[in-house]
């Protein structure tokens, strides 16, 4: 089986600072992270390879700055076979349209996919479109937020969120699949693969002109105007008094939200 | 100049940084109390290749070399030198006497296994009477066939009680003293005659464990002569040559995780209705450490460099053993003072800390030690001579 992994590398969260009070957001310090979600989908995919022994070919790709470099040898270093690196001053201003029209040329390059698994969504823009629309412009089968994946003959058996309980659901392949990043926390690379990482393998790098992407595709449908922070969110709810009247307070505020039986 | 480092050791912190905040850190005050470092935790860190860091690939190694080693020991500095000693002392040592001076043969038989950690090494050279003094041991190998015996008794022996295989120096002709008289050993520790005696009760790194071995007629086959017969002296001033750069790097990690904390603590702290972050006394104290770490940081990659590319490193090893354990001691002490009686607890990881710290100007080679080693390098092109 073929099994393609889009990857993102993001600004490192943990050099940011947030200040809602200057409505701005502060780089303390530029250093680029491989995006956790990114990161799940490729131990989902290691995960498929690991469960049959299989010869699976996992390949990672990025759309992204040179800079992506690093992430793509972050997931070889993990276990991915190959990595492609799509970049081109024209995909600089891609909105989720050209991204998922780049990420679908690049596929259908590589010859097409038996299972695309990428991250619900991304930490930073985070808009989770990306799976779905890939699906559509490839004509895969899609399911989305992910927290179980294994083989069945004929597809895929699939365990994902459904309001706030579980679903089990059946893919033919070819299929995009999205998962729940906390559902597969991804494994240490070992030391000797990230050196080889750096020192023996490549990763491919394509351009507009190799994707045989035209002007039009590379057309964003969204411009960027301005960025605001979005209202406070009003973190839980809170009881006070007496201890047993509190704890069934509690057990019934649970029960109204449907998180316990 | 470029003092960046390369790409794939970014990356190789970045995932050992990790791997030691969620599999060594949470652990660090039990492996203090149970005084022992988890087997578990050290096949997790051998399926990631980390206890072969230094090593080439074909002898089961990572390929990192000394860069590489350091970056791993700054790291388990920060988080708790109970792993670090137990790992330090397998590849800085145990380990790094086979891979400088071991054949062909004994690399695939006993270093293989080594850096896959499928097995752990220790290094036998202190003895009641025998530390700084190294040439004075009094354990023998004697010839007999095609094996040699031993008899004798090896104290504080880092690892030695869960090693699989110990290099041992022994005296082989007791006329011709350091330079001829003195040999080592591959020792495997199942060999009959091999014991441990009494283990010690330490103040600091209490989960690595400080063994007396005991060899009792002990059987080696002669394949097991490490380096050249009558130049195990050698061997083993080699060994430690090199170890004391990664020894550096474990302070500096030590020393760079009493400032952080520092500063946490100040920032949190408040006294007198202000944090005491603002107050003069603390920032001299954070800034004095911060000029220490960043000196050290320098000294040791820049070791680790000369190591790597094959240059000579002994006066700048020696440097960074000396030099980190006393930055070590001073940011540790600050950090408790600055932490108050809160630090001086024993639930508190700055007391663990300090008392993990004072072994550092100890072990491989006292401190005294590391100043004559020093001006023994410096002295040395005049044409005087003094025994190291």
């Amino acid at each position: 089986m073929k099994i393609i992994v889009p990857i993102k590398q993001i600004l490192d969260p943990s050099g940011v600072t947030v200040r809602r009070d200057k409505e701005r957001i502060f780089i303390n310090k530029e250093a680029y992270i491989l995006e956790a979600g990114s990161k799940a989908a490729i131990e989902a995919a290691l995960q498929v390879r690991d469960v049959d022994g299989g010869e699976h070919e996992i390949v990672a790709v990025s759309l992204g700055e040179p800079r992506a470099d690093d992430a793509l040898r972050e997931a070889l270093a993990m276990g991915c076979d190959e990595a492609y690196l799509l970049t081109d001053e024209a995909f600089q201003d891609a909105d989720i349209s050209v991204t998922t029209a780049v990420l679908a040329a690049a596929i259908e390059k590589l010859g097409g996919a038996d299972l695309v698994i990428a991250g619900q969504a991304s930490a930073d823009t985070g808009s989770g479109q990306v799976g779905a629309r890939l699906a559509e412009a490839l004509g895969y089968a899609c399911v989305t937020a992910v927290y179980e994946l294994a083989q069945e003959a004929g597809g895929l058996q699939a365990t994902r969120r459904w309001g706030t309980g579980y679903a089990r659901v059946q893919v033919s392949l070819p299929a995009v699949v999205t998962v729940a990043p906390e559902a597969f926390p991804p494994r240490y690379a070992h030391g000797a693969r990230i050196m080889d990482a750096y020192r023996k393998w490549e990763v491919t790098i394509w351009d507009a002109s190799d994707l045989e992407l035209g002007t039009g595709a590379l057309q964003p449908l969204l411009s960027f105007r301005r960025e605001s922070f979005p209202a406070p969110l009003e973190v839980g709810e809170k009881f006070q008094g007496d201890p047993a009247e509190v704890a069934r307070d509690v057990v019934t505020a649970l029960r109204i939200q449907n998180l316990i039986a | 100049m470029d003092f960046s480092f390369p790409k794939e050791y970014q990356l190789f912190r970045r995932m050992v940084r990790e791997f030691v905040e969620n599999e060594v850190k949470p652990l660090a005050m039990v492996i203090d109390r149970e005084h022992r470092v988890p087997h578990e935790t050290i096949k997790k860190a051998a399926a990631l290749g980390l206890m072969g860091v230094p090593f080439p690939a074909k002898y089961g190694g990572m390929g990192g070399g000394e860069m590489g080693y350091c970056i791993l020991m700054e790291e388990l500095g920060k988080v708790d030198s109970s792993t670090g000693t137990v790992i330090g002392a397998h590849i800085g040592i145990g380990a790094m006497a086979i891979y400088l001076d071991g054949t062909e043969e004994q690399k695939q038989k006993f270093l293989v296994p080594l850096a896959q950690g499928t097995a752990i090494a220790a290094f036998g050279l202190t003895e009641a009477q025998a530390g700084s003094d190294a040439a004075a041991i009094k354990t023998t190998a004697v010839r007999d066939g095609d094996d040699f015996v031993l008899n004798g008794a090896k104290v504080f022996i880092t690892n030695g009680d869960i090693a699989d295989i110990i290099t041992v120096m022994a005296v082989t002709d007791p006329a011709l003293g350091a330079y001829g008289g003195i040999t080592a050993f591959i020792v495997e520790t199942d060999s009959p005659g091999f014991s441990i005696g009494s283990l010690e009760n330490k103040m600091g790194i209490r989960g690595s464990s400080t063994a007396e071995c005991v060899f009792q007629d002990v059987r080696v086959p002669k394949e097991n002569v490490l380096g050249q017969f009558g130049a195990g002296f050698l061997t083993f001033m080699k060994t430690l040559d090199i170890g004391r750069a990664s020894l550096g790097a474990a302070t500096l990690g030590g020393a760079e995780a009493a400032m952080e904390a520092s500063i946490q603590w100040a920032r949190a702290r408040e006294q007198f209705g202000v944090p005491i972050a603002t107050k003069q006394s603390v920032h001299f104290m954070i800034a004095d450490m911060a000029v220490e770490i960043e000196a050290l940081r320098s000294l040791i990659y820049r070791t680790a460099w000369l190591i790597d590319t094959g240059q000579p490193h002994i006066l700048e090893a020696s440097a960074c053993k000396l030099f980190g354990s006393e930055v070590a001691h001073r940011c540790i002490d600050r950090a408790m003072q600055i932490h108050g009686a809160l630090g001086y607890s024993r639930d508190h990881f700055i007391e663990l800390g300090w008392r993990d710290q004072r072994i550092s100007e100890i072990y491989e080679g006292t401190n005294e030690i590391q100043r004559i080693v020093i001006a023994a390098n410096l002295f040395r092109p005049y044409g005087l001579r003094i025994p190291t």
